[in-house]
Order: C-alpha cells, then sequence, then structure tokens
C-alpha cells in the first residue's frame, strides 16, 4: 500500500466511525423519566405501566419516579404520557452518544410518532375592509409574526414539549403538535380569535341579578356546564326583566388549585363594545405612581379617540369590565379620563394577577382572525406500524439489490454491496447530523436512493469491463473506467439534485422529507462510489501482480 | 465488430405503443369519472378507524348513507385489525370543513361501539387549490431547469430529446394514474417528479455516449452513431433500472397502505422512463438536427 492510500483508508475509517457513533441514539434504546405527583394514586402507576408492556420495555419504578427503557420513545410518547393523570412532568433522557458527541437523534415527522397538524390561514381581507386600503407584504409579515408569537404562548399552556410552529407563505401559520391525540382542546384555545371587549359595567342590573340569585340560589356554586349556565342565564334574565341593550354574562375568576376557570358570579353589561381587542396596541407590567403594580397598555390612535370618549366624565365611578370570549376576567373602575392612548389598570393585584392580566390583554388582541384549514391526525400506532414497515421494505429491498450485485458482478458486487452499506450508515448520519425529520415518504426516498445508490457503481462497472474487452491491465480498465464513468455520474445525479432541489420547494412537510432524503443519498451515494469504491479498486489493483478482475 | 441494435429504425413501433397506451389510459381515465383527485388537492375528509368489534364495509356505507354522507370506505390493514379509511371529498368550495369532520365524527362514534380515531386529514379547499396550482408549476420549472442543465452541459438539440422524453414520461405517469384509479395526492406529484429524475439519468447516459463517439471521426452517419450509443449502454440502463426496480418493488410489497400506490406510480415510472430514454429521447435530437440542417 502506498503512502496515499494509507492516508485515504485512515481518512475512510473516521468518516465511517463518525458516522456510526453519529447514529447511535437514533438505532438504540433510548430513556423515558417519567415523574409522578406525591398525590398519584396505585392506579395512575398501574395506568402508565400499561402504557409500557413489560414484554418491550423495561419499567423501573422508584419512589414517584418511573424509568422506561426500550425503543421507539419519542416526543410524541413523552407528551402523550404527559397528559395521563398523576403524572407531572416526563423527560426523555439523552442517550450517552448525545451528551459525548454532537450526536443527535433523527426527528421523526408526525405521520410517523403520531401528532396533530394544523394549518391556520389569516383572513386579511377584514382588517383590508376594515382599513379601506390593501395591505402590504410587511405589514401582513408583521400580523404574522404577532399572531405566531401569541399562538406560541398559548400552546406552551398546554405543555406540549417541541411543537412547531411557524409561518407558511405569508398568510398562514403550520403548527405541529407531537403527541397530541385529540386537538380539540388545543384547537379551540388556538384557533379563537380570543376576542376581548371593554364594556362599561351596569351596576343597577348587576346587583339585582346577584340579589335574585342570592335569594333563588344560594348555597350552591354557579354550574360550570356551558349548557346549564345558559339555562339559569335566561331564568335571572327573565327574573329580573333585563332590557334588551344589556347582557348578561359572568364573572370568572381563577381555581388556585387546579388553575381552571370558573364562574363566580354575574355581571350585567352594556351590549355595545366600549373598546375591542384589537384597539389595544401593546401591554405590559410596571408600576404605578404609588409603586404598586399595574397593567399598563397602549391603544392605537383609532382606539384613543374611543377610550377618551369611554373614560369620560360621564362615566366616572362607572365600571369597564375587560371581557374575553364573553367571559368577564376583571372590571376595574373608571376615575379619570384619559386622552393619550396611554392608560393604567390599578388595583390591588398581586404580582401574579398583575402579569396574568397583561398577559390576557396583550393575547386578546390577535391581530387577525385565525382560520383552520388544514387538519391533519395520526395516532401514535399508525405511526409505529409505518416505521415498521418502512424498516421492513429497505431490508428486504437492499437485500435484494446486494444479492443482485453479488450474483452479477461477484467479486466487484462485494465491493459495491460493502459500498451500499456504508451509504447507508452515512445518509442515516447526515439526517441526524443536520436535523432533518423523517417523514413516511422520507423512509420511501431512503429505500429508493438505496436502489439508486448502485447505479453509479454499475455505470463505473460496465465502463470497467468495456475497457477490459479492449485488452487494458486490470489496473488501467479501472482507472479509466473510473476517470470516464466520473462525468456520466455527476451528470446524472446533478439532475435528479435538481428535481429534488425543485421538490423542496414545495410547502408541504412530508415531500420536503423526500426530498431532503433524495438529495443526501445521491450527495452521499456520490461520495461512496467516486471515492470510497475507488479507493477499495485502487488498493486491491495497486499490487501490479494482479491478472484478472472479477467483474 | 460487435453487435449492434437499430433501435432508430424501430422508433415507430415505439410510437405506436406510446400512442396505444396513451388512448387505452385516456379511455379508461374516461370511463372511471376523470382523475381521482385526492383530498389534497380537492379539500376533503380522510378518517382512519379502528372498530372493537367486526365491522364490514357494507355496514359502514349504510350507516353513512343513512346519515347522507358519501364517502370511500376501504379497509386497511390486516383483516382481524378491523382498520378502516373512510374519505369524503367536499361537495362544493363553501362547505364548512370543521363541520362535516364534527358531523362525520359524531355519526361513526354514535353509531358503532368503541371505535378509535387513529387519524384526522382535513383539508380545506383553499389549501386544495394552493396545491394543484404549485404542483403544476413545480413540474414545469423543474422541466425547464433539467432543459437548461443539459442544454449547458451538452447542446440544444440534446435537451430538447430529454424533454420530450421528460413530457412522454410525465403524460404517462400522470395518465396511469387516471387508468389505474390511483389517488393523486401529493405523495404522487413527488413520485412523478422523482420518476423524471430518474428517466433523465438513463437519457444522459446514452447522450454521453452519443457524445464521446461523434469525436471519434469515422464515416459513420449520426443515426449509426446514435444506435451504436444506446447498443453500448444498454446493458447499464437496464441494469440500473433493475437495481432500482428491486427497491420499489419492495417498497410496493411491505410498504404498507400510506407507500403502496406511491410505489406503484414509481414501478410504472421507471419502466416507463427507461422505455422512454431508449426510444423517445434520442430519435428527437436527430429530428432537431435534421430540422436544423434543412434550415441552414
Amino acid at each position: 500500500m502506498t503512502r496515499g492510500l494509507l492516508y485515504k483508508a485512515i481518512f475512510i475509517i473516521c468518516i465511517v466511525c463518525f458516522a456510526v457513533m453519529l447514529i447511535l441514539p437514533t438505532i438504540g434504546e433510548n430513556t423515558l423519566q417519567i415523574v409522578l405527583s406525591q398525590t398519584s394514586t396505585e392506579q395512575d402507576l398501574q395506568a402508565v405501566k400499561q402504557r409500557f408492556p413489560e414484554s418491550k420495555y423495561k419499567v423501573v419504578v422508584n419512589d414517584k419516579e418511573v424509568l422506561v427503557e426500550g425503543y421507539n420513545l419519542n416526543v410524541a410518547v413523552m407528551n402523550e404520557i404527559k397528559r395521563y393523570p398523576g403524572v407531572v412532568d416526563a423527560k426523555l433522557l439523552p442517550h450517552w452518544a448525545e451528551k459525548a458527541l454532537l450526536a443527535k437523534k433523527i426527528n421523526l415527522g408526525l405521520d410517523l410518532q403520531g401528532g396533530s397538524y394544523l394549518v391556520l390561514q389569516a383572513n386579511y381581507h377584514k382588517i383590508e375592509e376594515k382599513t379601506g386600503k390593501p395591505l402590504t407584504n410587511a405589514e401582513k409579515n408583521e400580523i404574522t409574526e404577532q399572531a405566531l408569537e401569541l399562538l406560541r404562548n398559548r400552546v406552551d399552556k398546554f405543555g406540549v414539549a417541541e411543537p412547531s410552529i411557524r409561518p407558511k407563505g405569508n398568510d398562514a401559520i403550520e403548527i405541529q403538535l407531537p403527541g397530541v391525540k385529540d386537538p380539540e382542546s388545543v384547537k379551540k384555545a388556538i384557533g379563537t380569535t380570543g376576542r376581548v371587549e371593554y364594556r362599561l359595567v351596569d351596576d343597577a342590573y348587576t346587583q339585582k341579578a346577584n340579589q335574585w340569585l342570592k335569594e333563588h340560589y344560594a348555597g350552591k356554586g354557579l354550574p360550570e356546564d356551558q349548557l346549564e349556565l345558559n339555562k339559569l342565564t335566561d331564568t335571572i334574565k327573565n327574573a329580573i326583566a333585563l332590557p334588551d341593550s344589556l347582557e348578561l354574562l359572568y364573572y370568572y375568576e381563577r381555581n388556585p388549585q387546579t388553575a381552571k376557570l370558573f364562574p363566580a358570579y354575574p355581571i350585567v353589561l352594556e351590549k355595545k363594545v366600549a373598546l375591542a381587542g384589537n384597539d389595544i396596541s401593546k401591554a405590559w407590567v410596571a408600576p404605578d405612581e404609588y409603586q404598586q403594580l399595574a397593567v399598563h397598555f397602549n391603544t392605537t390612535p383609532e382606539g384613543a379617540a374611543k377610550f377618551a370618549e369611554v373614560t369620560s366624565e360621564k362615566n366616572h365611578g362607572r365600571k369597564l369590565a375587560i371581557v374575553i370570549d364573553d367571559k368577564v376576567r376583571s372590571a376595574p373602575s373608571i376615575r379619570v379620563q384619559i386622552n393619550t392612548g396611554q392608560a393604567i389598570i390599578q388595583g390591588d393585584f398581586t404580582y401574579e394577577e398583575v402579569t396574568a392580566l397583561a398577559r390576557i390583554i396583550k393575547e386578546g388582541a390577535l391581530p387577525v382572525d385565525l382560520k383552520i384549514i388544514e387538519e391533519r391526525t395520526v395516532g401514535p400506532t399508525l405511526g409505529i406500524d409505518s416505521i415498521q414497515s418502512g424498516v421492513k421494505a429497505f431490508i428486504v429491498g437492499i437485500a435484494g439489490v446486494m444479492l443482485f450485485m453479488l450474483i452479477y458482478y461477484k467479486g466487484a458486487g462485494i465491493i459495491a454491496d460493502i459500498g451500499l452499506l456504508l451509504n447507508g450508515i452515512f445518509m442515516l448520519a447526515l439526517l441526524s447530523w443536520l436535523g432533518f425529520t423523517l417523514t413516511l415518504p422520507g423512509i420511501a426516498g431512503f429505500i429508493l436512493t438505496m436502489g439508486m445508490a448502485v447505479d453509479a457503481n454499475v455505470i463505473i462497472y460496465e465502463r470497467i469491463k468495456e475497457e477490459l474487452r479492449t485488452g487494458k491491465t486490470p489496473r488501467a480498465a479501472v482507472a479509466q473506467g473510473f476517470e470516464r464513468a466520473f462525468w456520466t455520474i455527476f451528470d446524472s445525479n446533478i439532475t435528479t439534485l435538481l428535481s429534488a432541489f425543485v421538490l423542496s420547494q414545495f410547502g408541504t412537510g412530508p415531500i420536503k422529507g423526500f426530498a431532503v432524503t433524495l438529495s443526501i443519498g445521491i450527495i452521499s451515494s456520490m461520495f461512496v462510489a467516486l471515492y470510497i469504491t475507488k479507493f477499495i479498486f485502487e488498493t486491491i489493483t495497486s499490487r501490479g501482480s494482479l491478472k484478472k478482475l472479477s467483474i | 465488430m460487435e453487435k449492434i441494435i437499430p433501435f432508430i429504425k424501430y422508433r415507430f413501433i415505439a410510437y405506436a405503443i406510446t400512442i396505444t397506451l396513451i388512448v387505452i389510459f385516456s379511455l379508461q381515465t374516461y370511463r372511471n369519472g376523470g382523475f381521482n383527485w385526492g383530498i389534497d388537492f380537492v379539500g376533503g375528509i380522510k378518517l382512519t378507524v379502528k372498530f372493537e368489534q367486526g365491522v364490514d364495509t357494507a355496514q359502514i356505507r349504510k350507516v353513512l348513507t343513512q346519515n347522507k354522507i358519501s364517502a370511500v370506505i376501504q379497509q386497511v390493514g390486516k383483516e382481524e385489525d378491523n382498520e378502516y379509511l373512510i374519505s369524503t371529498k367536499l361537495a362544493s368550495r363553501t362547505e364548512n370543513v370543521e363541520e362535516s369532520t364534527k358531523e362525520l365524527k359524531t355519526v361513526i362514534q354514535s353509531n358503532f361501539k368503541n371505535v378509535e380515531i387513529l387519524s384526522i386529514e382535513t383539508v380545506g379547499p383553499a389549501i386544495g387549490d394552493f396545491l394543484k396550482k404549485s404542483a403544476g408549476k413545480l413540474i414545469a420549472l423543474s422541466i425547464i431547469i433539467m432543459t437548461l442543465y443539459l442544454a449547458f452541459r451538452f447542446e440544444l438539440k440534446y435537451s430538447i430529446g430529454a424533454m420530450v422524453a421528460l413530457l412522454h414520461d410525465v403524460i404517462l405517469s400522470i395518465l396511469f394514474c387516471g387508468f389505474a384509479g390511483i389517488e393523486i395526492n401529493i405523495p404522487i406529484v413527488a413520485a412523478i417528479l422523482t420518476i423524471y429524475g430518474y428517466s433523465v439519468n438513463d437519457t444522459i447516459i446514452i447522450f454521453d455516449r452519443v457524445r464521446e463517439n461523434l469525436q471519434i471521426k469515422t464515416k459513420q452517419t449520426f443515426i449509426d452513431v446514435i444506435d451504436k450509443s444506446i447498443t453500448q449502454t444498454i446493458s447499464r440502463t437496464l441494469l440500473t433500472a433493475l437495481t432500482t426496480l428491486f427497491a420499489v418493488f419492495a417498497l410496493y410489497m411491505i410498504g404498507g397502505e400510506g407507500l403502496n400506490e406511491f410505489a406503484s406510480v414509481l414501478l410504472f415510472g421507471i419502466v416507463i422512463g427507461t422505455y422512454s430514454s431508449l426510444y423517445i429521447a434520442s430519435p428527437f435530437v436527430l429530428y432537431w438536427e435534421k430540422l436544423a440542417v434543412r434550415k441552414a
């Protein structure tokens, strides 16, 4: 072996080792740590254990912590288990290769790990109608950015780990929630505009309503069921003879234990909206002039005029209710007229309350109506089935190709097969290293590339055979074969790469996944065919004594 | 002297085959009631459900028709799994997808005991339009990009030949979907794009050889050079197609519902792509050459 070949050998061995280490966390077992709450029952624990049958997973229980070890543990499983009663937290422990190396697990697409995928479209027409002029793209982008920020906050509250929320084009937002099987609750929270309105309170009728309730409903809390609550509303409305210009809603409070909102007492408001959510541009928490925490907010120029009107002298002493999705969440009193478009809500608030209020005000101002235009949900079992059939197809496919190469090309076939295996390793390594998401079409792309990977070998081998037929020595034929085949391989692969590039421009996730695996496969197969298999051939033929090539 | 197969001479047989295929596929597509656009393109709902007890397609259909829902019902997976795919397309563009989804779910859940909904997909009409438009644009765009690349690496006449072959592959693949009643969804578009990426590979191998053989100055005609080049490269054209077919066939047999139709389009496409590289691409280079000579 010459010195040049030796260096090449060392280089190749290094790359292969690195690639193998990169894919360890993907193909190896993972550990999921589940923390149960102090009040969890034996039943809760059993439910968790049932989710992980001992035949497939290793489950260790110590005190209030459960460790599950096995395959197919991913973010979706983690999110799913978080929703179990009694579970406070769940997290995937990093694989040793992740800690020690740059290795990363391959992200699985929602179609493989299960979860929900939503696309929300922004309705700019409404805004355009209101302002009477078309929005520029920059304005649209800004609105989308605001909406994104808001949605992130809302989704975060659901405790979904690794949600992906990103703009799609300039009028849609794509949300991926791994492990969320039933997106209804999330949809409700993110899909509604979160209508915020500021409306004046009618004290007289509020008192009447509460009085009636005290007499006829004493001792009982208000029903939390929306239908029953609606029935009650109708009864009260009739009893106190509520005029048409007024509306009876409920003041909602948060249960400190469950953090759930519940109706606390009825409150009567004017139907007329004094100030709408989109009249407010900004809200934040800061101390007021008495060093007490208060919510400060800015209105838009149009909002400022409305606000001045509603806080004018005639309304002083009245309450202004902040209504979010027909729930009254705060009702501060009006004390002074505010003309500047800047206002504060003062009151005896705790820090938590005041930040919550600021958030509510901010959240309410979802700048644009969002409509769900696409929704896809995949259950976890369906995903695992897909992976398993994908892996099976992969093994059968690659075995068929390898066998064929071996029979057809004999000795050279072995080299091509080694190349094919290395190619598989490199592809997986690149996929996990670059942090791509593997989808079902991605697996198809992977298998397809495996079939196409030997193309380069076939082109080279056929060329070598031709050269041998002209009576060249093996060494010369190999050198000529590789040299002449190079541009052919390059051109034909570049065109496939071009179509993969075009595919990757297609908006939808799975197709991108397919295109990416295809591109990575082409690049890695070119490297393997033109560098590694060439190296093996050079090493074999470098001993000048070789008389015949097994090809 | 090696044996040369006169490909160019037999090209009319190939044209006849192509035209026959187009006619048969078109007629069958027409009889199938046009192309079967998937919900990705027209909007609609796709529900995968698992029933606890054995249910058959007729039972589900009966329940759905009673509730005035027209849907395609398909059993998926193993018989004993009781898993079904129920898909409905939007009846009109104004239909509210969210409402319809709720309705469908309620109908299924209230009529059958212990139904587990494994997956739901809903696509609104707007996104369908968008996808349809961009799918068409992408196919056109990638044909143009490839033609430009070939014109840059080879000569214009070669890229014309490759483009004709590409169009041939695209048209036949799409018609094949219509013929076989395969639902055209986004993965199928990806399959078609891959097919012609692949078809160009084969074509390039041949053109590369044509170019090489033209440099060897002999008294051969252009037709002879093409025939010689195709003959010399035919073993690798067929072998590369064969190894890819192994992989795609495995995908077709084992890939499961999600990949089955995708793989079948790929299978067809690889065969047709190989055939067009042999019989369609080169004759058109020849025609272009003749046209150029006549003009000059």
